[in-house]
């Protein structure tokens, strides 16, 4: 049939199933965003930056999760903890710089302390209030040091030294509990030893934080890069299998990668990851928003921090072996930036379609179908890599923490699995 | 003017050309520019991972094969305008050698990245850093041996296919 006219256009194409779609409006909309906060990037474990990157006692990073500002510090002890960056005095941020160390004192205070700038209280790297200016002239017993202390968060060091926090005390999940098994498949090459952080980059785009994740989830856009065109499509690419793991994450894994067919492009056969095979690839995309991508000598790893409707953070890291010889790390950062750099191959092609994508799925467009309904399975029925499984998988999870129906939000998970049933 | 100023004067000179060739994508005449053993690397420090970082390298033919490769790339064509000014220009004592520092910024000018409707004809600036360049000469005229860019911007919020 010829271009659609209204009508047409706005009814279900085809056969499409309800649960193979998402209505645009939860990429758009500003009270689902909002719910979307609340309900769920406030709940769950994310990691927030790798444990290389605090790589000395006193140490710290600070970044934001769920909108709250977040410090995670290494104590003289070498442990890693977290604690909201806010000051339980009058709520000034403790640290403002991306990362340092506290072992020198701050202008206002001591050093290995963490002190407020602003009226010089001053922390220890547990949280402990160890010092108020002016305490008891000011307060007499009504309030003391052990009376305060840094708000902690619940933290764990996992999966190949990333740190992860949690906003939610009251989380009944350990972090490779809430993986679910979806790190199985790299586990052993992130733990061999230790990794290090050789390169971080961000990108602010304007697009929902779920538009990133359906793109790193979704291999049938490979069409979209030259890169692919040229090394994907053979039938190892094909045979790979979309995995659904609890919680919402997926793996899609291996397949040999055909480098030599990319001009500029030696083999990665000569470096690679420990346990990882040759030109081997594996990727989970964590829920709500992480990716961990590891293939031959490089991992990658991205990590969304949403910023409105129509806005997210994407902080790229890519992480070698500590070990590494400056002639390994080269390499790696060499195969890390080809395709995945600012100035590679394929991360500037992925988002660019995304922020156009983004472009007609403004607050005030009409809302919009928007299809996840390719099922492309191998002889054992299991979805291979240009099913769209990994994007019903997220939004199944999505709809549960949300209690609403992806195709239709205003429908709640339940009244939306009656709709599909009938 | 000495033979020393002359080549400071050359190096300049070649400094923009290089700048207006990037700006006009005449990607084989700014590589003319370049000896054969040219190296060329976009850098940045990130006080974020503590690391001196690598965002792109690679010789003369590995520049060559990446802008032969443009076309067949999706891209924000959205064209990219330099502003170099050059700071410093050290010859060395044999004065077969010289380096030179220059300040650019990378302007923007929205095309088709977004929605061209609302957004083309926009310009922004897109990059700031630092020209580190190391150059050679053939008969007084100055070619490049290395070119480092020092980026001071690490968001990068589309990145580009082009050299920058
Ligand atoms: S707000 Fe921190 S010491 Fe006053
Ligand atoms: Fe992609």
């Amino acid at each position: 049939m010829p271009a659609r006219n209204a009508k047409q256009w706005d009814k279900i194409p085809g056969k499409i199933a309800s649960g193979e779609y998402v209505d645009s409006r939860i990429y758009s909309d500003r009270n689902i965003f909002e719910e979307e906060i609340t309900k769920i990037f406030k709940k769950v474990w994310t990691p927030v930056c790798h444990e290389s990157e605090l790589s000395e006692p006193y140490s710290f990073r600070t970044m934001t999760v769920a909108r709250e500002p977040v410090m995670v510090v290494r104590g003289a002890d070498n442990q890693i903890r977290a604690f909201l960056n806010v000051c339980p005095h009058r709520g000034n941020m403790i640290e403002n710089r991306p990362s340092g160390s506290f072992e020198q004192g701050s202008p206002s205070g001591a050093p290995k302390h963490m002190t407020c700038m602003f009226h010089a209280w001053q922390f220890d790297m547990k949280g402990n209030c160890v010092h108020i200016s002016r305490g008891s002239e000011g307060y007499q017993d009504r309030l003391a040091c052990s009376d305060v202390g840094l708000r902690r968060l619940r933290c764990e060091v996992k999966y190949g030294g990333f740190v992860w926090v949690t906003l939610n005390d009251a989380i009944d999940q350990t972090v490779e509990e809430w993986a679910g098994g979806a790190f199985d498949c790299m586990e052993k090459s992130l733990n061999a030893e230790p990794l290090e952080v050789f390169h971080y980059h961000k990108a602010i785009i304007p697009c929902n934080y779920k538009l990133w994740h359906d793109t790193n989830s979704e291999f049938y856009h490979d069409y979209l890069h030259y890169h692919n065109r040229i090394t994907g499509f053979n039938d190892s690419y094909f045979a790979r299998k979309n995995i659904g793991f609890d919680n919402g994450h997926v793996n899609v894994g291996s397949f040999e990668v055909q480098y030599d067919q990319y001009e500029g492009f030696e083999s990665r056969e000569e470096l690679s990851f420990p346990h990882l095979p040759n030109n081997h690839w594996e990727m989970i995309d964590f829920f709500p928003g992480v990716n961990f991508n590891l293939r031959g000598s490089a991992l990658r790893c991205d990590i969304m921090t949403p910023l409105g409707p129509d806005k997210v953070m994407i902080e790229f890291r890519g992480l070698g072996l500590k070990s590494d010889t400056p002639e390994e790390r080269l390499i790696r950062q060499r195969h890390h930036n080809s395709i995945w750099g600012p100035f590679g191959r394929n991360l500037h092609e992925d988002l660019l379609a995304v922020s156009t994508q983004q472009a007609t799925m403004n607050e005030w467009a009409d809302k919009r179908r928007i299809l996840h309904g390719r099922h492309e399975v191998d002889a054992d029925g299991d979805p291979t890599i240009h099913d769209e499984e990994g994007m019903r998988h997220f939004y199944d999870a999505w709809g549960r923490w949300m209690d609403r129906w992806p195709g239709d939000p205003e429908l709640s998970f339940e009244e939306g699995q009656k709709r599909e049933a009938a | 003017m000495s033979e020393s100023m002359n080549k400071q004067v050359a190096i300049s000179n070649v400094i923009y050309k290089a700048s207006l060739f990037l700006d006009e994508h005449r990607w084989d005449d700014w590589l003319n520019l370049c000896h054969e053993d040219f190296y060329y690397a976009i850098k940045a420090f990130s006080p974020e991972i503590n690391y001196d970082m690598i965002y792109m390298d690679g010789n003369r033919e590995d520049m060559r094969t990446i802008t032969d490769m443009l076309p067949k790339h999706n891209s924000d064509n959205s064209p990219l305008a330099r502003h170099t000014v050059v700071y410093t220009v050290e010859m060395d004592e044999s004065q077969d050698t010289a380096t030179a520092v220059s300040s650019f910024a990378v302007y923007k000018t929205e095309l088709d990245g977004i929605n061209s409707h609302a957004l083309a004809g926009e310009s922004n600036i897109f990059l700031v850093g630092k020209y580190r360049d190391k150059f050679g000469f053939d008969n007084g005229e100055p070619f490049f041996m290395e070119r480092i860019v020092q980026l001071d911007t690490r968001r990068l919020d589309k990145g580009s296919h082009f050299p920058i």
